[in-house]
């Protein structure tokens, strides 16, 4: 049985990392397309896969981005955001060393070689001039972590819980993704942009030939059984790896039906009929619907006792109680 | 005793070993002739092969090796940052089988000794007070001493599971006992990711040797554990306790769960209910038998303690009362470690066993005894005063290499609160060869072995040696810029 606490650092061991291959990718992406667009062209663009990020209000505590530097070393190497790579691998990192007696130690090695590439990287301000080999370098490492996760790691609750935590992440990743995409005040419709933004560029050609319209590349992302990047894909293998989980981990059958439902609607065509009438709204219900699931995953492995509450049973109240009565 | 230049080596000249100077005090390598002593001959053949340059990459090899797998330290008052990586350096050090036997005994000897005296102290007997063995006084007077531990059994009597005895070798080359910890005793984890590390790097200097191997440790303390678990051990769910990451041993804690292939837990993984300490898992509360905290006791339990305390769980000097679980090592133990109780230990082995310490303590003086403290004090500038409520080498007042101001201060100190230090005679550290940029050169070190007490007494062969990496230092604390070893205890049937 998991501690709640291991479980909890395994689920955003696997977010982290998801979202440190997610945030390579979009910066890849960015640094190469934004060289060839018009100041505003660019400030839109640098938004837009902000908002993808789900990194809008720490770009408002950051500040306005107005140059291609900046949008590098806010994805990049700001500390202060949670989500750039350093912060992402970091954090995978933290998590996994809180847990490193009970994960396969090449799986522990892996991430910890990663975050100790990153202190030859330079000042947050400094956009390195090898950038698109250091992105390559970091998804690299983190397919060679997936590598470890998938081939090294008993198939036990911590196994789980970060294929979860990584399913979730992509999940998000994606759905915002097609939102934002949906929201371009350019309006340009752009699908080979959410192609190349998941990796699935090669996937869709051979499946569906190479001139990908935008509500096919939507219904792609959205549907398709056999990308491992679709939001369907993903519910799979987190319903999978949720109904894995022992049985006595009652507080989990919640986050279960959720997932299972979601991935339903996908699968048998609710969510296709409203992508037709009305695609925004849709994917702005199903981003909420996966947002309130990454929560009851989280409420359903943290300690049911809170440790202030446990302290009062036990310790007279502290100050705020004190002022209370 | 001569300088060795090289030539006595086998024949075999070694530029590294150019200039070693093993004249000044014990060295464990070459005798008082410069003669390379028996267990070395081939091990220092091996070295005299390698250049400073080879030497330097191997070692390059091994701290990649530790910075790859984050076998790291912790130093809290540095500026750079939290973690350091493990510093070992590559000549290893080697313990003959008919030597390791004898201090083997002899540690195991001390160890019952020093758990008898724990027994006999919070059973609420105290024969050993009331006969005056040690004085009532200095033992509850102890910060160590823990009036909440009174009366709690401990299974086996065994109050100190996990002990590290720091030994030394002066000039006559006798082991001496510098230090009893009974704690949290750490170093354990290093002394098997040397080894590890060794086998990689270096396993062609394996070939000539057979030593004595380190990775079952993992399996004695679980086995040590196990019999300590409230009504025998069949099934015992045991966890180790940690302060969590930021601890200076953190890699050691995860080490030792993952080693025995049991939890890590914090505190907030652990909640007492109804006088039973249980673990929070995400399918509910699981039973706990068995804790080896590697916390300190003041931080164990916030009601009964720091109330401040937020690495411990409430509620449990209850549950340790009730019976219900067992916490390694005990409570209170402290007490025996006290620097100022040191003295008295050799006492203890012939109080409570009947029998001549098999290894001798340093020479101490107790302050307390004005007699000893004239004494003392007026010799100062030649020993070494160590201030009982320190560890970490910190707060040490080395004699010959203090200025006279220090030694006034010092004075003063012990003069105003003569409990609260210790002088002893000064041993010149023994020395072995250590990477010094282009050669080896010697350098003081210690050895911390490690003993396993339930049903019955283990020691486990070997233990940390720590290495002074200045020249003429004596302080070998890796805190405090020490390294280490690989310590190895070579097989009966070794060369």
């Amino acid at each position: 049985m998991i501690l709640a606490r291991h479980a909890e650092a395994l689920l955003w061991a696997g977010r982290y990392l998801e979202r440190a291959e997610n945030t390579s990718r979009c910066l890849n992406y960015a640094a190469n397309s934004i060289t060839h667009l018009r100041a505003e062209e660019a400030r839109v663009e640098s938004e837009l896969l902000v908002r993808t990020l789900g990194l809008t209000e720490e770009l408002q505590a950051a500040g306005p981005l107005e140059s291609r530097p900046q949008l590098i070393a806010f994805l990049l190497s700001d500390s202060d955001n949670p989500g750039s790579v350093v912060s992402s691998v970091s954090a995978v990192r933290e998590n996994l060393r809180s847990v490193r007696d009970r994960i396969p130690i090449e799986l522990w090695e892996e991430a910890n070689g990663l975050y100790l590439r990153f202190p030859f990287l330079g000042h947050a301000n400094d956009a390195p001039k090898e950038l698109h080999e250091v992105l390559l370098m970091v998804r690299r490492a983190c397919l060679a972590v997936s590598g470890v996760l998938n081939e090294g790691m008993r198939r036990d609750e911590g196994h789980a819980l970060m294929v979860v935590g990584r399913m979730l992440e992509r999940s998000i990743f994606t759905v915002n993704l097609l939102e934002a995409s949906y929201s371009d005040p350019r309006g340009a419709l752009d699908a080979s942009r959410m192609l190349r933004l998941t990796s699935s560029t090669q996937a869709y050609h051979r499946q569906h030939g190479n001139a990908p319209d935008f509500e096919g590349v939507v219904r792609y992302l959205l549907h398709a059984a056999d990308l491992p990047r679709s939001v369907r894909s993903c519910l799979s293998h987190a319903e999978e790896s949720l109904n894995s989980l022992a049985s006595g981990a009652s507080a989990l059958d919640r986050p279960r039906q959720r997932t299972a439902l979601v991935r339903s609607r996908l699968e048998f065509g609710d969510i296709s009929d409203g992508l037709s009438s009305a695609p925004v709204q849709t994917l702005s219900e199903l981003a909420l619907e996966l947002a309130v699931l990454a929560g009851e995953v989280q409420a359903g492995i943290v300690p049911p006792l809170a440790l202030a509450e446990i302290h009062s049973q036990y310790l007279r109240p502290g100050p705020a109680d004190g002022a209370a009565s | 005793m001569a300088a060795v230049n090289g030539n006595g080596l086998s024949g075999s000249p070694s530029m590294l070993l150019d200039g070693y100077d093993a004249s000044r005090v014990y060295d464990e390598v070459f005798d008082a002739n410069g003669a390379v002593r028996g267990a070395y001959s081939r091990i220092v053949e091996r070295f005299s092969e390698l250049d400073a340059a080879e030497l330097q990459r191997l070692g390059e090899l091994v701290a990649g090796e530790f910075r790859r797998q984050g076998i790291t330290f912790t130093v809290y008052s540095e500026d750079e940052g939290t973690e350091r990586i493990w510093p070992m350096d590559l000549f290893p050090r080697l313990i003959a089988a008919a030597e390791w036997e004898e201090l083997a005994r002899g540690l195991a000897q001390r160890v019952a000794a020093l758990n008898c005296f724990l027994a006999d102290l919070y059973s609420g007997e105290a024969a050993v007070l009331a006969d005056g063995v040690v004085p009532g006084w200095l033992a509850v007077s102890s910060r160590g001493f823990e009036r909440n531990a009174m009366g709690i059994t401990v299974p086996h009597g065994a109050h100190c599971n996990i002990a590290g005895i720091d030994v030394v070798r002066g000039a006559s080359g006798r082991y001496q006992v510098l230090e009893d910890n009974l704690r949290n005793p750490s170093g354990i984890s290093y002394v098997i990711e040397n080894r590890a590390a060794m086998a990689k790097v270096c396993s062609w200097l394996f070939d000539d040797h057979t030593v004595q191997p380190t990775e079952q440790y993992g399996r004695m303390l679980r086995s040590t554990l196990e019999s300590m678990a409230p009504g025998g051990s069949d099934q015992a769910r045991i966890v180790v306790l940690t302060p969590g990451i930021f601890n200076s041993a953190y890699f050691e804690h995860a080490f030792l769960a993952r080693s025995m292939g049991v939890e890590l837990v914090e505190g907030r993984d652990l909640v007492v209910e109804d006088h039973t300490v249980y673990s929070r898992t995400i399918e509910g509360l699981v039973k706990v038998d068995v804790i080896y905290r590697r916390i300190d006791d003041d931080f164990l339990d916030p009601v009964a303690f720091r109330p401040d305390s937020s690495l411990g769980v409430p509620g449990l000097l209850g549950a340790l009362r009730a019976g219900t679980v067992t916490v390694c090592n005990a409570l209170g133990n402290g007490v025996a470690d006290d620097k100022a109780v040191y003295p008295y230990v050799p006492d203890l082995i012939r109080y409570y066993l009947g029998a001549e310490p098999i290894i001798d303590n340093v020479t101490t003086y107790t302050m307390w005894d004005a007699e000893q403290r004239v004494e003392a004090l007026g010799r100062l500038h030649e020993l070494v005063a160590k201030p009982v409520g320190e560890s970490g080498g910190y707060g040490v007042l080395i004699g010959p290499h203090a200025s006279e101001q220090e030694l006034q201060a010092a004075r003063a100190a012990i003069t105003a609160e003569p409990r609260e230090w210790i002088v002893q005679e000064l041993v010149q550290l023994s020395t072995l060869p250590a990477l010094a940029e282009d050669r080896l050169e010697p350098r003081h070190l210690d050895l911390r072995p490690f003993v396993l007490t339930a049903e019955r007494t283990e020691v486990f062969p070997g233990g940390l040696t720590r290495v002074a990496m200045r020249r003429g230092s004596l302080i070998v604390n890796s805190s405090q810029g020490g390294g280490s070893k690989d310590t190895w205890v070579l097989a009966p049937d070794s060369s």
